[in-house]
Protein backbone atom coordinates (compact mmCIF):
# COMPACT_ATOMS: atom_id res chain seq x y z
CA UNK A 1 0.00 0.00 0.00
CA UNK A 2 2.60 2.45 1.10
CA UNK A 3 4.82 1.47 -1.72
CA UNK A 4 2.12 1.95 -4.31
CA UNK A 5 1.00 5.27 -2.85
CA UNK A 6 4.44 6.69 -2.57
CA UNK A 7 5.50 5.32 -5.91
CA UNK A 8 2.75 7.37 -7.47
CA UNK A 9 3.58 10.41 -5.41
CA UNK A 10 7.29 10.30 -6.05
CA UNK A 11 7.05 8.73 -9.46
CA UNK A 12 10.13 8.42 -11.54
CA UNK A 13 12.84 8.48 -8.94
CA UNK A 14 13.47 4.78 -9.17
CA UNK A 15 16.50 3.46 -10.93
CA UNK A 16 14.63 1.01 -13.10
CA UNK A 17 11.16 1.27 -14.42
CA UNK A 18 9.60 0.16 -17.54
CA UNK A 19 12.05 0.55 -20.16
CA UNK A 20 15.03 8.01 -23.55
CA UNK A 21 15.98 10.65 -24.41
CA UNK A 22 19.67 11.15 -24.45
CA UNK A 23 21.78 14.17 -24.00
CA UNK A 24 19.81 16.17 -21.43
CA UNK A 25 22.96 16.65 -19.44
CA UNK A 26 25.33 16.66 -22.34
CA UNK A 27 28.61 18.44 -22.09
CA UNK A 28 30.73 16.19 -19.94
CA UNK A 29 32.67 18.18 -17.44
CA UNK A 30 32.66 19.44 -13.92
CA UNK A 31 30.21 18.17 -11.34
CA UNK A 32 27.59 20.65 -10.17
CA UNK A 33 28.70 22.69 -7.16
CA UNK A 34 27.26 21.44 -3.87
CA UNK A 35 25.37 23.94 -1.75
CA UNK A 36 25.78 22.23 1.63
CA UNK A 37 22.94 21.13 3.87
CA UNK A 38 19.93 21.81 1.73
CA UNK A 39 16.50 22.76 3.01
CA UNK A 40 13.35 22.86 0.90
CA UNK A 41 12.45 26.38 -0.12
CA UNK A 42 9.15 26.84 -1.96
CA UNK A 43 5.63 25.77 -0.99
CA UNK A 44 5.79 22.94 -3.51
CA UNK A 45 9.09 21.64 -2.29
CA UNK A 46 8.19 21.89 1.38
CA UNK A 47 5.01 19.94 0.70
CA UNK A 48 6.91 17.29 -1.21
CA UNK A 49 9.44 16.94 1.58
CA UNK A 50 6.73 16.77 4.21
CA UNK A 51 5.17 13.78 2.46
CA UNK A 52 8.55 12.18 1.96
CA UNK A 53 9.41 12.72 5.64
CA UNK A 54 6.19 11.01 6.67
CA UNK A 55 6.93 8.07 4.41
CA UNK A 56 10.48 7.85 5.68
CA UNK A 57 9.27 7.63 9.27
CA UNK A 58 7.45 4.42 8.33
CA UNK A 59 10.30 3.21 6.18
CA UNK A 60 12.79 3.61 9.02
CA UNK A 61 10.88 1.13 11.20
CA UNK A 62 9.99 -1.31 8.41
CA UNK A 63 10.70 -5.02 8.82
CA UNK A 64 12.03 -4.94 5.26
CA UNK A 65 15.08 -2.81 6.16
CA UNK A 66 18.26 -4.88 6.44
CA UNK A 67 19.98 -3.59 9.57
CA UNK A 68 23.22 -5.57 9.32
CA UNK A 69 25.89 -3.06 10.37
CA UNK A 70 28.66 -4.38 8.13
CA UNK A 71 26.55 -4.39 4.96
CA UNK A 72 25.19 -0.91 5.69
CA UNK A 73 28.66 0.43 6.43
CA UNK A 74 29.95 -0.99 3.16
CA UNK A 75 27.19 0.46 0.96
CA UNK A 76 27.42 3.79 2.74
CA UNK A 77 31.20 3.76 2.34
CA UNK A 78 30.91 3.28 -1.42
CA UNK A 79 28.26 5.99 -1.57
CA UNK A 80 30.35 8.48 0.43
CA UNK A 81 33.40 7.81 -1.68
CA UNK A 82 31.33 8.30 -4.85
CA UNK A 83 29.66 11.61 -4.03
CA UNK A 84 32.08 12.91 -1.40
CA UNK A 85 31.60 13.36 2.36
CA UNK A 86 29.56 16.59 2.18
CA UNK A 87 26.92 15.25 -0.19
CA UNK A 88 26.95 11.90 1.61
CA UNK A 89 25.94 13.55 4.87
CA UNK A 90 22.70 14.80 3.28
CA UNK A 91 21.41 11.29 2.60
CA UNK A 92 19.95 8.44 4.69
CA UNK A 93 20.53 5.10 3.12
CA UNK A 94 18.20 2.09 3.55
CA UNK A 95 19.15 -1.37 2.31
CA UNK A 96 15.83 -3.11 1.64
CA UNK A 97 15.04 -6.83 1.50
CA UNK A 98 13.28 -6.77 -1.87
CA UNK A 99 14.46 -9.36 -4.39
CA UNK A 100 14.16 -7.19 -7.51
CA UNK A 101 16.67 -4.88 -9.18
CA UNK A 102 15.97 -1.32 -8.11
CA UNK A 103 17.02 1.69 -6.08
CA UNK A 104 14.98 4.78 -5.36
CA UNK A 105 15.63 8.30 -4.12
CA UNK A 106 13.03 10.44 -2.37
CA UNK A 107 13.05 14.24 -2.66
CA UNK A 108 14.17 14.60 0.97
CA UNK A 109 17.30 12.52 0.52
CA UNK A 110 16.14 9.06 1.64
CA UNK A 111 17.82 6.51 -0.60
CA UNK A 112 16.60 2.91 -0.83
CA UNK A 113 18.68 0.20 -2.37
CA UNK A 114 17.11 -3.23 -2.88
CA UNK A 115 18.74 -6.55 -2.12
CA UNK A 116 17.97 -7.79 -5.64
CA UNK A 117 20.23 -5.01 -6.93
CA UNK A 118 23.07 -5.96 -4.60
CA UNK A 119 22.80 -9.54 -5.89
CA UNK A 120 23.09 -8.31 -9.48
CA UNK A 121 25.90 -5.76 -9.40
CA UNK A 122 29.29 -7.15 -10.21
CA UNK A 123 31.70 -4.50 -8.99
CA UNK A 124 31.99 -1.49 -6.74
CA UNK A 125 32.25 0.65 -9.88
CA UNK A 126 28.76 -0.49 -10.93
CA UNK A 127 27.35 0.12 -7.48
CA UNK A 128 28.97 3.57 -7.43
CA UNK A 129 27.36 4.47 -10.76
CA UNK A 130 23.94 3.46 -9.44
CA UNK A 131 24.33 5.30 -6.13
CA UNK A 132 25.57 8.31 -8.08
CA UNK A 133 22.48 8.08 -10.31
CA UNK A 134 20.21 8.20 -7.27
CA UNK A 135 22.10 11.08 -5.72
CA UNK A 136 21.82 12.97 -9.01
CA UNK A 137 18.02 12.85 -8.66
CA UNK A 138 18.40 14.51 -5.28
CA UNK A 139 21.01 17.01 -6.31
CA UNK A 140 19.12 18.06 -9.43
CA UNK A 141 15.83 18.09 -7.51
CA UNK A 142 14.12 15.95 -10.10
CA UNK A 143 11.21 15.15 -7.81
CA UNK A 144 10.26 18.79 -7.58
CA UNK A 145 10.76 19.41 -11.28
CA UNK A 146 8.56 16.46 -12.10
CA UNK A 147 5.82 17.59 -9.73
CA UNK A 148 5.69 21.05 -11.28
CA UNK A 149 5.97 19.91 -14.86
CA UNK A 150 3.32 17.25 -14.28
CA UNK A 151 0.97 19.81 -12.76
CA UNK A 152 1.29 22.22 -15.66
CA UNK A 153 0.85 19.47 -18.20
CA UNK A 154 -2.21 17.95 -16.52
CA UNK A 155 -3.70 21.49 -16.32
CA UNK A 156 -3.16 21.88 -20.03
CA UNK A 157 -4.66 18.48 -20.68
CA UNK A 158 -7.73 19.36 -18.58
CA UNK A 159 -8.32 22.65 -20.40
CA UNK A 160 -7.80 20.92 -23.71
CA UNK A 161 -10.54 18.50 -22.67
CA UNK A 162 -12.89 21.48 -22.21
CA UNK A 163 -11.88 22.66 -25.67
CA UNK A 164 -12.89 19.28 -27.04
CA UNK A 165 -12.71 18.00 -30.58
CA UNK A 166 -9.74 16.61 -32.42
CA UNK A 167 -7.48 19.56 -31.58
CA UNK A 168 -8.26 19.15 -27.89
CA UNK A 169 -7.35 15.48 -28.09
CA UNK A 170 -4.07 16.27 -29.85
CA UNK A 171 -3.10 18.82 -27.18
CA UNK A 172 -4.06 16.36 -24.41
CA UNK A 173 -1.94 13.64 -25.92
CA UNK A 174 1.05 15.93 -26.27
CA UNK A 175 0.69 17.24 -22.72
CA UNK A 176 0.50 13.75 -21.20
CA UNK A 177 3.34 12.54 -23.39
CA UNK A 178 5.44 15.46 -22.20
CA UNK A 179 5.23 14.23 -18.60
CA UNK A 180 6.85 10.95 -19.55
CA UNK A 181 9.39 12.55 -21.88
CA UNK A 182 10.40 14.81 -19.01
CA UNK A 183 10.77 11.79 -16.71
CA UNK A 184 12.96 9.96 -19.22
CA UNK A 185 15.15 13.03 -19.67
CA UNK A 186 15.67 13.15 -15.88
CA UNK A 187 16.69 9.50 -15.85
CA UNK A 188 19.19 10.02 -18.64
CA UNK A 189 20.62 13.03 -16.88
CA UNK A 190 20.96 11.01 -13.66
CA UNK A 191 22.63 8.13 -15.52
CA UNK A 192 25.27 10.42 -16.96
CA UNK A 193 25.79 12.34 -13.75
CA UNK A 194 26.11 9.04 -11.86
CA UNK A 195 28.82 7.94 -14.27
CA UNK A 196 30.65 11.22 -13.68
CA UNK A 197 30.45 10.92 -9.88
CA UNK A 198 31.88 7.42 -10.12
CA UNK A 199 34.69 8.47 -12.44
CA UNK A 200 35.59 11.45 -10.25
CA UNK A 201 35.86 9.06 -7.29
CA UNK A 202 38.30 6.84 -9.18
CA UNK A 203 35.91 4.15 -10.44
CA UNK A 204 35.98 2.77 -13.94
CA UNK A 205 32.93 4.20 -15.75
CA UNK A 206 33.32 1.69 -18.57
CA UNK A 207 31.82 -0.90 -16.23
CA UNK A 208 28.38 0.69 -16.28
CA UNK A 209 26.78 -0.35 -19.61
CA UNK A 210 27.26 -4.03 -18.70
CA UNK A 211 24.62 -3.80 -15.93
CA UNK A 212 21.93 -3.01 -18.47
CA UNK A 213 23.14 -5.65 -20.89
CA UNK A 214 22.94 -8.31 -18.19
CA UNK A 215 19.49 -7.15 -17.10
CA UNK A 216 18.27 -7.44 -20.69
CA UNK A 217 19.62 -10.99 -20.94
CA UNK A 218 17.86 -11.92 -17.72
CA UNK A 219 14.60 -10.26 -18.80
CA UNK A 220 14.75 -12.07 -22.14
CA UNK A 221 15.12 -15.41 -20.35
CA UNK A 222 12.25 -14.62 -17.98
CA UNK A 223 10.05 -13.70 -20.94
CA UNK A 224 11.04 -16.84 -22.82
CA UNK A 225 10.25 -19.03 -19.81
CA UNK A 226 6.82 -17.44 -19.53
CA UNK A 227 6.18 -17.73 -23.26
CA UNK A 228 6.21 -13.98 -23.74
CA UNK A 229 8.08 -11.92 -26.27
CA UNK A 230 11.34 -10.11 -25.62
CA UNK A 231 11.18 -6.37 -25.10
CA UNK A 232 14.87 -5.93 -25.81
CA UNK A 233 14.54 -4.09 -29.09
CA UNK A 234 11.31 -2.26 -28.32
CA UNK A 235 11.20 1.42 -29.03
CA UNK A 236 10.51 3.59 -26.03
CA UNK A 237 6.79 3.48 -25.27
CA UNK A 238 4.54 6.48 -24.75
CA UNK A 239 4.11 5.88 -21.02
CA UNK A 240 7.69 4.81 -20.24
CA UNK A 241 9.10 6.64 -17.22
CA UNK A 242 12.60 5.38 -17.97
CA UNK A 243 14.66 5.00 -21.14
CA UNK A 244 14.94 1.45 -22.47
CA UNK A 245 17.80 -0.62 -21.07
CA UNK A 246 19.41 -0.76 -24.52
CA UNK A 247 19.32 3.02 -24.76
CA UNK A 248 20.80 3.41 -21.30
CA UNK A 249 23.61 1.01 -22.10
CA UNK A 250 24.40 2.91 -25.31
CA UNK A 251 24.29 6.31 -23.60
CA UNK A 252 26.50 5.13 -20.76
CA UNK A 253 28.98 3.65 -23.20
CA UNK A 254 29.22 6.99 -24.99
CA UNK A 255 29.50 8.86 -21.68
CA UNK A 256 32.25 6.56 -20.43
CA UNK A 257 34.22 7.10 -23.64
CA UNK A 258 34.15 10.84 -23.04
CA UNK A 259 35.48 10.48 -19.49
CA UNK A 260 39.18 10.12 -18.72
CA UNK A 261 40.18 6.43 -18.99
CA UNK A 262 41.32 4.35 -16.04
CA UNK A 263 39.81 3.86 -12.65
CA UNK A 264 39.30 0.71 -10.63
CA UNK A 265 36.42 -1.76 -10.61
CA UNK A 266 36.65 -2.87 -6.97
CA UNK A 267 34.99 -6.17 -7.82
CA UNK A 268 36.71 -8.20 -5.10
CA UNK A 269 35.68 -5.76 -2.39
CA UNK A 270 32.07 -5.91 -3.54
CA UNK A 271 32.01 -9.71 -3.66
CA UNK A 272 33.54 -9.82 -0.18
CA UNK A 273 31.00 -7.40 1.26
CA UNK A 274 27.99 -9.19 -0.23
CA UNK A 275 29.30 -12.69 0.62
CA UNK A 276 27.63 -13.03 4.05
CA UNK A 277 24.28 -12.19 2.44
CA UNK A 278 24.58 -13.91 -0.90
CA UNK A 279 22.89 -17.16 0.15
CA UNK A 280 19.91 -15.27 1.57
CA UNK A 281 19.59 -13.08 -1.53
CA UNK A 282 19.87 -16.15 -3.77
CA UNK A 283 17.17 -17.90 -1.74
CA UNK A 284 14.83 -14.93 -2.20
CA UNK A 285 15.50 -15.03 -5.94
CA UNK A 286 14.88 -18.80 -6.15
CA UNK A 287 11.46 -18.41 -4.58
CA UNK A 288 10.23 -15.99 -7.26
CA UNK A 289 9.20 -18.88 -9.52
CA UNK A 290 11.22 -17.52 -12.47
CA UNK A 291 13.16 -20.57 -13.63
CA UNK A 292 14.69 -19.25 -16.84
CA UNK A 293 15.53 -15.77 -15.55
CA UNK A 294 17.10 -17.18 -12.39
CA UNK A 295 19.13 -19.69 -14.36
CA UNK A 296 20.58 -16.90 -16.52
CA UNK A 297 21.25 -14.79 -13.43
CA UNK A 298 23.09 -17.66 -11.74
CA UNK A 299 25.19 -18.24 -14.84
CA UNK A 300 26.00 -14.52 -14.96
CA UNK A 301 27.12 -14.51 -11.34
CA UNK A 302 29.11 -17.70 -11.91
CA UNK A 303 31.09 -16.23 -14.80
CA UNK A 304 34.13 -16.14 -12.53
CA UNK A 305 33.54 -19.77 -11.53
CA UNK A 306 30.93 -21.96 -9.86
CA UNK A 307 31.28 -21.82 -6.10
CA UNK A 308 29.41 -24.17 -3.78
CA UNK A 309 26.65 -21.67 -2.94
CA UNK A 310 25.97 -21.03 -6.64
CA UNK A 311 25.93 -24.76 -7.46
CA UNK A 312 23.60 -25.32 -4.51
CA UNK A 313 21.31 -22.49 -5.64
CA UNK A 314 21.15 -23.89 -9.16
CA UNK A 315 20.44 -27.36 -7.80
CA UNK A 316 17.59 -25.97 -5.69
CA UNK A 317 16.24 -24.21 -8.78
CA UNK A 318 16.12 -27.47 -10.73
CA UNK A 319 14.73 -29.49 -7.84
CA UNK A 320 12.07 -26.83 -7.37
CA UNK A 321 10.82 -27.20 -10.95
CA UNK A 322 10.80 -30.93 -10.37
CA UNK A 323 10.52 -32.52 -13.84
CA UNK A 324 12.17 -35.97 -13.78
CA UNK A 325 15.10 -34.60 -15.81
CA UNK A 326 15.39 -31.63 -13.44
CA UNK A 327 15.74 -34.00 -10.48
CA UNK A 328 18.62 -35.76 -12.24
CA UNK A 329 20.28 -32.42 -13.05
CA UNK A 330 19.73 -31.22 -9.48
CA UNK A 331 21.32 -34.34 -7.98
CA UNK A 332 24.35 -33.82 -10.19
CA UNK A 333 24.64 -30.17 -9.13
CA UNK A 334 24.31 -31.04 -5.44
CA UNK A 335 27.08 -33.60 -5.87
CA UNK A 336 29.28 -30.94 -7.51
CA UNK A 337 28.64 -28.62 -4.56
CA UNK A 338 29.50 -31.43 -2.14
CA UNK A 339 32.62 -32.07 -4.24
CA UNK A 340 33.75 -28.51 -3.54
CA UNK A 341 32.80 -28.69 0.12
CA UNK A 342 31.77 -32.04 1.58
CA UNK A 343 30.71 -30.25 4.73
CA UNK A 344 27.89 -28.29 3.06
CA UNK A 345 24.92 -29.92 4.85
CA UNK A 346 22.16 -28.20 2.82
CA UNK A 347 23.51 -29.86 -0.32
CA UNK A 348 23.12 -33.27 1.34
CA UNK A 349 19.54 -32.38 2.21
CA UNK A 350 18.75 -31.27 -1.33
CA UNK A 351 20.49 -34.32 -2.80
CA UNK A 352 18.48 -36.63 -0.58
CA UNK A 353 15.16 -35.01 -1.48
CA UNK A 354 15.97 -34.90 -5.20
CA UNK A 355 16.87 -38.59 -5.21
CA UNK A 356 13.83 -39.57 -3.16
CA UNK A 357 11.47 -37.70 -5.44
CA UNK A 358 13.24 -39.22 -8.43
CA UNK A 359 12.61 -42.70 -7.05
CA UNK A 360 16.17 -43.51 -5.88
CA UNK A 361 15.03 -44.25 -2.37
CA UNK A 362 18.07 -45.91 -0.77
CA UNK A 363 20.60 -43.36 -2.02
CA UNK A 364 18.24 -40.56 -1.12
CA UNK A 365 17.83 -41.77 2.44
CA UNK A 366 21.58 -42.13 2.79
CA UNK A 367 22.07 -38.49 1.78
CA UNK A 368 19.39 -37.37 4.22
CA UNK A 369 21.13 -39.29 7.01
CA UNK A 370 24.27 -37.28 6.18
CA UNK A 371 22.30 -34.09 6.57
CA UNK A 372 20.61 -35.11 9.82
CA UNK A 373 23.94 -36.15 11.31
CA UNK A 374 25.29 -32.66 10.56
CA UNK A 375 22.11 -30.78 11.50
CA UNK A 376 20.25 -32.80 14.14
CA UNK A 377 18.48 -29.63 15.30
CA UNK A 378 17.23 -28.55 11.86
CA UNK A 379 13.70 -27.10 11.87
CA UNK A 380 12.49 -29.94 9.65
CA UNK A 381 14.60 -32.70 11.23
CA UNK A 382 11.67 -34.82 12.44
CA UNK A 383 9.92 -34.47 9.07
CA UNK A 384 13.03 -35.60 7.22
CA UNK A 385 13.55 -38.44 9.69
CA UNK A 386 10.04 -39.62 8.84
CA UNK A 387 11.14 -40.00 5.21
CA UNK A 388 13.83 -42.47 6.26
CA UNK A 389 11.40 -45.30 6.97
CA UNK B 1 -6.21 7.60 -23.80
CA UNK B 2 -9.81 6.40 -23.80
CA UNK B 3 -9.01 2.70 -23.88
CA UNK B 4 -7.30 2.47 -20.49
CA UNK B 5 -9.90 4.75 -18.92
CA UNK B 6 -12.81 2.61 -20.04
CA UNK B 7 -10.88 -0.44 -18.88
CA UNK B 8 -10.35 1.14 -15.49
CA UNK B 9 -14.03 2.04 -15.08
CA UNK B 10 -15.02 -1.47 -16.13
CA UNK B 11 -12.53 -2.95 -13.69
CA UNK B 12 -13.85 -0.72 -10.89
CA UNK B 13 -17.42 -1.81 -11.61
CA UNK B 14 -16.32 -5.42 -11.69
CA UNK B 15 -14.60 -5.04 -8.34
CA UNK B 16 -17.69 -3.35 -6.91
CA UNK B 17 -20.07 -6.03 -8.11
CA UNK B 18 -17.60 -8.73 -7.11
CA UNK B 19 -17.30 -7.26 -3.62
CA UNK B 20 -21.08 -6.99 -3.32
CA UNK B 21 -21.52 -10.59 -4.40
CA UNK B 22 -18.82 -11.75 -2.01
CA UNK B 23 -20.33 -9.74 0.83
CA UNK B 24 -23.72 -11.25 0.17
CA UNK B 25 -22.19 -14.72 0.30
CA UNK B 26 -20.85 -14.51 3.85
CA UNK B 27 -22.65 -17.00 6.06
CA UNK B 28 -22.62 -18.19 9.64
CA UNK B 29 -21.30 -21.67 10.31
CA UNK B 30 -23.22 -23.16 13.21
CA UNK B 31 -21.45 -24.96 16.03
CA UNK B 32 -21.71 -28.68 16.54
CA UNK B 33 -22.59 -29.72 12.99
CA UNK B 34 -20.41 -31.41 10.44
CA UNK B 35 -20.07 -29.29 7.30
CA UNK B 36 -18.43 -29.82 3.91
CA UNK B 37 -15.84 -27.18 2.98
CA UNK B 38 -14.09 -25.85 -0.13
CA UNK B 39 -16.61 -27.50 -2.46
CA UNK B 40 -14.96 -30.83 -1.76
CA UNK B 41 -15.34 -34.03 0.21
CA UNK B 42 -13.45 -32.43 3.10
CA UNK B 43 -15.69 -32.05 6.18
CA UNK B 44 -15.10 -30.56 9.61
CA UNK B 45 -17.15 -30.29 12.81
CA UNK B 46 -16.59 -26.88 14.44
CA UNK B 47 -17.21 -26.73 18.19
CA UNK B 48 -17.93 -23.00 18.02
CA UNK B 49 -19.43 -20.59 15.49
CA UNK B 50 -17.39 -19.31 12.55
CA UNK B 51 -18.04 -17.00 9.60
CA UNK B 52 -17.64 -18.46 6.16
CA UNK B 53 -16.44 -15.79 3.70
CA UNK B 54 -18.18 -15.62 0.35
CA UNK B 55 -14.97 -14.45 -1.31
CA UNK B 56 -12.88 -17.55 -1.87
CA UNK B 57 -9.11 -17.46 -2.49
CA UNK B 58 -9.42 -19.97 -5.29
CA UNK B 59 -11.68 -22.49 -6.92
CA UNK B 60 -11.03 -25.29 -4.41
CA UNK B 61 -10.48 -23.17 -1.34
CA UNK B 62 -12.62 -21.54 1.31
CA UNK B 63 -11.89 -19.15 4.16
CA UNK B 64 -13.46 -18.92 7.60
CA UNK B 65 -12.88 -16.20 10.14
CA UNK B 66 -13.96 -15.02 13.59
CA UNK B 67 -13.25 -11.29 13.52
CA UNK B 68 -12.39 -10.69 9.85
CA UNK B 69 -9.71 -12.41 7.79
CA UNK B 70 -6.89 -9.96 8.61
CA UNK B 71 -7.29 -11.00 12.26
CA UNK B 72 -7.95 -14.72 11.94
CA UNK B 73 -7.92 -16.58 8.66
CA UNK B 74 -8.73 -20.29 8.52
CA UNK B 75 -8.42 -21.54 4.95
CA UNK B 76 -9.33 -24.97 3.62
CA UNK B 77 -7.73 -26.33 0.47
CA UNK B 78 -10.01 -29.10 -0.74
CA UNK B 79 -8.14 -31.28 -3.18
CA UNK B 80 -5.87 -29.15 -5.37
CA UNK B 81 -5.08 -31.07 -8.56
CA UNK B 82 -1.71 -31.50 -10.24
CA UNK B 83 -0.79 -28.50 -12.37
CA UNK B 84 -2.90 -26.02 -10.39
CA UNK B 85 -1.71 -23.22 -8.10
CA UNK B 86 -2.84 -23.22 -4.45
CA UNK B 87 -5.09 -20.24 -5.05
CA UNK B 88 -6.09 -17.81 -7.78
CA UNK B 89 -3.25 -16.20 -9.74
CA UNK B 90 -2.55 -12.62 -8.66
CA UNK B 91 -0.69 -11.57 -11.80
CA UNK B 92 -0.21 -14.50 -14.11
CA UNK B 93 1.92 -12.65 -16.67
CA UNK B 94 4.38 -10.94 -14.38
CA UNK B 95 4.52 -13.24 -11.35
CA UNK B 96 2.89 -16.62 -11.97
CA UNK B 97 2.32 -18.89 -8.98
CA UNK B 98 4.00 -22.29 -8.69
CA UNK B 99 1.86 -25.36 -9.32
CA UNK B 100 1.14 -28.37 -7.15
CA UNK B 101 2.25 -31.76 -8.41
CA UNK B 102 1.12 -35.12 -7.06
CA UNK B 103 4.74 -36.35 -7.27
CA UNK B 104 5.78 -33.87 -4.57
CA UNK B 105 7.19 -35.19 -1.31
CA UNK B 106 5.54 -34.06 1.91
CA UNK B 107 8.57 -31.83 2.52
CA UNK B 108 7.85 -30.03 -0.76
CA UNK B 109 4.45 -28.86 0.47
CA UNK B 110 5.67 -26.22 2.97
CA UNK B 111 8.06 -24.98 0.27
CA UNK B 112 5.20 -24.73 -2.25
CA UNK B 113 3.14 -22.84 0.30
CA UNK B 114 5.99 -20.46 1.17
CA UNK B 115 6.72 -19.69 -2.46
CA UNK B 116 3.05 -19.09 -3.24
CA UNK B 117 2.77 -16.65 -0.34
CA UNK B 118 5.96 -14.81 -1.24
CA UNK B 119 4.71 -14.26 -4.77
CA UNK B 120 1.06 -13.53 -4.02
CA UNK B 121 1.76 -11.19 -1.10
CA UNK B 122 4.82 -9.65 -2.74
CA UNK B 123 7.09 -10.17 0.23
CA UNK B 124 10.33 -12.06 0.89
CA UNK B 125 9.52 -12.06 4.61
CA UNK B 126 7.84 -15.47 4.67
CA UNK B 127 9.43 -18.21 6.74
CA UNK B 128 8.67 -21.84 7.46
CA UNK B 129 9.67 -22.01 11.09
CA UNK B 130 9.31 -25.74 11.75
CA UNK B 131 7.78 -28.81 10.22
CA UNK B 132 7.00 -32.23 11.62
CA UNK B 133 5.26 -35.43 10.59
CA UNK B 134 1.55 -35.65 11.34
CA UNK B 135 -1.55 -37.60 10.45
CA UNK B 136 -4.32 -35.88 8.49
CA UNK B 137 -7.36 -37.46 6.83
CA UNK B 138 -5.93 -40.84 7.74
CA UNK B 139 -2.78 -40.22 5.70
CA UNK B 140 0.82 -39.34 6.43
CA UNK B 141 0.97 -35.56 6.53
CA UNK B 142 3.17 -32.61 7.31
CA UNK B 143 2.37 -30.03 9.96
CA UNK B 144 4.27 -26.75 9.76
CA UNK B 145 4.44 -23.38 11.43
CA UNK B 146 5.05 -20.26 9.39
CA UNK B 147 5.32 -16.51 9.72
CA UNK B 148 5.06 -13.58 7.34
CA UNK B 149 4.96 -9.81 7.06
CA UNK B 150 3.40 -7.97 4.13
CA UNK B 151 4.87 -4.88 2.53
CA UNK B 152 3.23 -1.64 3.51
CA UNK B 153 1.41 -3.23 6.44
CA UNK B 154 4.21 -4.47 8.69
CA UNK B 155 1.94 -6.65 10.87
CA UNK B 156 3.77 -9.78 11.93
CA UNK B 157 1.56 -12.80 11.39
CA UNK B 158 1.97 -16.35 12.50
CA UNK B 159 0.43 -19.47 11.06
CA UNK B 160 0.06 -23.20 11.42
CA UNK B 161 -0.89 -25.65 8.70
CA UNK B 162 -1.37 -29.32 8.05
CA UNK B 163 -1.19 -30.84 4.58
CA UNK B 164 -1.49 -34.26 2.99
CA UNK B 165 -1.72 -35.70 -0.49
CA UNK B 166 -4.75 -37.96 -0.80
CA UNK B 167 -5.42 -39.71 -4.09
CA UNK B 168 -2.99 -37.39 -5.88
CA UNK B 169 -4.73 -34.24 -4.61
CA UNK B 170 -3.55 -31.76 -2.04
CA UNK B 171 -5.66 -31.25 1.07
CA UNK B 172 -4.54 -28.59 3.49
CA UNK B 173 -5.88 -26.46 6.32
CA UNK B 174 -4.03 -23.28 7.27
CA UNK B 175 -4.67 -20.87 10.11
CA UNK B 176 -2.97 -17.50 10.40
CA UNK B 177 -3.39 -14.49 12.65
CA UNK B 178 -1.35 -11.57 14.00
CA UNK B 179 1.33 -12.82 16.39
CA UNK B 180 0.15 -10.33 18.97
CA UNK B 181 -2.87 -11.70 20.84
CA UNK B 182 -4.88 -13.28 18.02
CA UNK B 183 -2.81 -16.33 17.08
CA UNK B 184 -2.41 -17.50 20.66
CA UNK B 185 -6.05 -16.84 21.47
CA UNK B 186 -7.50 -18.98 18.68
CA UNK B 187 -4.98 -21.69 17.82
CA UNK B 188 -6.41 -24.10 20.41
CA UNK B 189 -9.88 -24.22 18.92
CA UNK B 190 -8.39 -24.39 15.43
CA UNK B 191 -6.37 -27.48 16.36
CA UNK B 192 -9.57 -29.13 17.66
CA UNK B 193 -11.33 -28.26 14.43
CA UNK B 194 -8.47 -29.63 12.31
CA UNK B 195 -8.57 -32.85 14.34
CA UNK B 196 -12.22 -33.26 13.37
CA UNK B 197 -11.44 -33.11 9.64
CA UNK B 198 -12.15 -36.11 7.45
CA UNK B 199 -13.08 -36.94 3.89
CA UNK B 200 -16.80 -37.55 3.48
CA UNK B 201 -19.65 -37.22 5.93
Amino acid sequence: MIRAGIAALLAGLALAGAPVRAGAASGAGALPPYAGLYQPSTVDERGLWMKADEYERQLRDSAFVIRDAALNAYVRGVFCRTVGPDRCAAVRLYVMRVPQFNATMMPNGALQIWSGLLLRVRSEAELAGILGHEFAHFERRHGLGRLRHGRVMTDIASWAGVLGGVSGLVVQTQAIGSIFTHSRADESEADLLGARYGAAAGYDARALPAIWMRLMDEADATALGRRQRSHRYDRVSFFASHPTSAQRAADLRAAAAALPPGGESGDQRLVGAIAPWRSAFLEDQLKLNDFEGTDVLLRQIAEAGWSEDLLFARAELYRGRGHPRDLVAAADLYRQAIGLNAGHPESWRGLGLALLRGGQVDEGRQALRHYLAARPDAADASMLAALLT
Amino acid sequence: MMGPMIGRVAAALLVLTGAAAAWAGNTLVAAGQRVAVAKSALTVAPASEWNRLGARPGRQTETWTLDGDPLNDLTFYGGIETGRPLFREVAKRTKPLPHFSSTMLLTDLPALFEQSYRIALDTPLVTIDASEPASFLGEKAVRFRYGFTRQGEEVKRQGEAVAAIVGGRLYMITFEAPSIHFFGRDIGRVRDLVASARLGA
